[in-house]
């Protein structure tokens, strides 16, 4: 090993370590940029996903709550009591979910903008009964 | 008197040290203006380009011969601290700040796109947050403990010393523990955690594979020459 070679090494990394070293700084440089990515684009993708800017956070967080216990009646209370009890406290599915010891929901996946349509169409269903 | 000729110039070692710690200093703080942006999550294309300036500097200081932390050094501290404020910031949402209307869309949110143990009866347990099995033993041991001291871990291995490359492999190993524990968890209790979810198991772990720093950092840890840190 000459001395020129080993004087390019970045200090720290002994020659038998330079190549293992070289790769992994690019692994590192590879997830420094994924993980601002997806830091910066989650919850903007995730909002526009569930229907928002046409529905606010507040709507959304009741499209939620409606799927979780299968009720259209449920809303998501905002600003939340501090010190409250937890929200889904003592409260059960309209839908029979499946349970056991590997409980399993029975609710659908989500479609793009779905949680729009949902909101609509119930708008409707209920001024078609008033 | 001393002399070096390492920057090229010939100075004194006492210049030399002075020229090396301030360009050391100026590096830094881009490079930690541009990490507090990038471990907010959403804030993180702000940061980008500031951390990638404190990068250019180091590189450059390095280049002129001045004294300065290694890149690989200086990466692998900021980014065990980035990764550890990221998830610090998502599981402290949920344990402490359940009910704010920002958690609840996005955690939410995150749980009917990804893993429904952060959707399926949110809030229902008297600590409130996340109710998958195990979920919130995770954020109880893992927050003050692995987290938190990776992060203090990480500010010592950037200061160079002993005690911050010690520490970051403890908590790097701590990492293994995690991946390993979690994925079995997620596995395990997987009808609670991807019945029902828009983008299960993939989209999960195209979310988290990037998660794995601490694993990129420890083989660089055992096999960089320990005699560049100081007590």
């Amino acid at each position: 090993m000459s001395e020129s070679s080993t004087d390019k090494l970045p200090l720290g990394t002994t020659p038998p370590y330079a190549r293992m070293h070289k790769w992994l700084q690019r692994g590192l440089l590879v997830c420094l940029a994924a993980l601002v990515l997806e830091g910066a684009f989650t919850f903007p993708l995730l909002a526009l996903w569930y229907g928002w800017p046409t529905l606010s956070l507040q709507e959304i967080c009741s499209e939620f709550l409606k799927i979780q216990f299968a009720d259209d009646k449920k809303e998501c209370v905002y600003p939340y009591p501090l010190f409250g009890p937890p929200e889904g406290a003592g409260q059960t599915a309209a839908r029979q979910d499946v349970w056991g010891v590997q409980p399993k929901p029975l609710y659908k996946r989500v479609e793009f903008g779905e949680f729009i349509t949902r909101r609509d169409a119930r708008l409707a269903r209920q001024a078609a009964a008033e | 008197m001393v002399t070096n000729t390492l920057s090229g110039n010939t100075t004194t070692y006492d210049d030399h040290q002075e020229q090396s710690r301030l360009a050391q200093w100026q590096a830094d703080k881009w490079l930690m203006a541009g990490s507090f942006f990038m471990g907010t999550a959403i804030l993180g294309l702000i940061g980008l380009p500031l951390f990638l300036r404190g990068l250019v500097l180091q590189v450059r200081a390095q280049k002129v011969g001045l004294s300065v932390r290694p890149i690989m050094v200086t990466l692998i501290g900021y980014l065990v601290i980035v990764d550890a404020a990221l998830n610090s910031f998502g599981w402290a949402l949920d344990m402490i700040a359940n009910h704010t209307l920002l958690a609840r869309v996005f955690l939410m949110a995150w749980g009917n796109m990804f893993d429904a143990g952060y959707f399926w009866h949110y809030n229902e347990l008297w600590i409130g947050g996340a109710t998958a099995p195990g979920e919130k033993a995770w954020e109880i041991a893992l927050l003050p403990i692995v987290f938190c001291m990776r992060m203090a871990a990480g500010i010592g291995f950037l200061q160079m010393k002993r005690w911050g490359h010690q520490w970051l492999i403890v908590t790097c190993w701590f990492g293994v523990v995690i991946w390993v524990g979690y994925v079995a968890n997620m596995t395990i209790f997987a009808d609670v955690r991807y019945s029902g979810v828009v983008f299960p198991v993939i989209g999960w772990w195209l979310y988290d594979l990037f998660y794995i720093t601490p694993f990129l950092a420890i083989p660089y840890l055992h096999t960089v020459n320990r005699e560049i840190f100081t007590d």
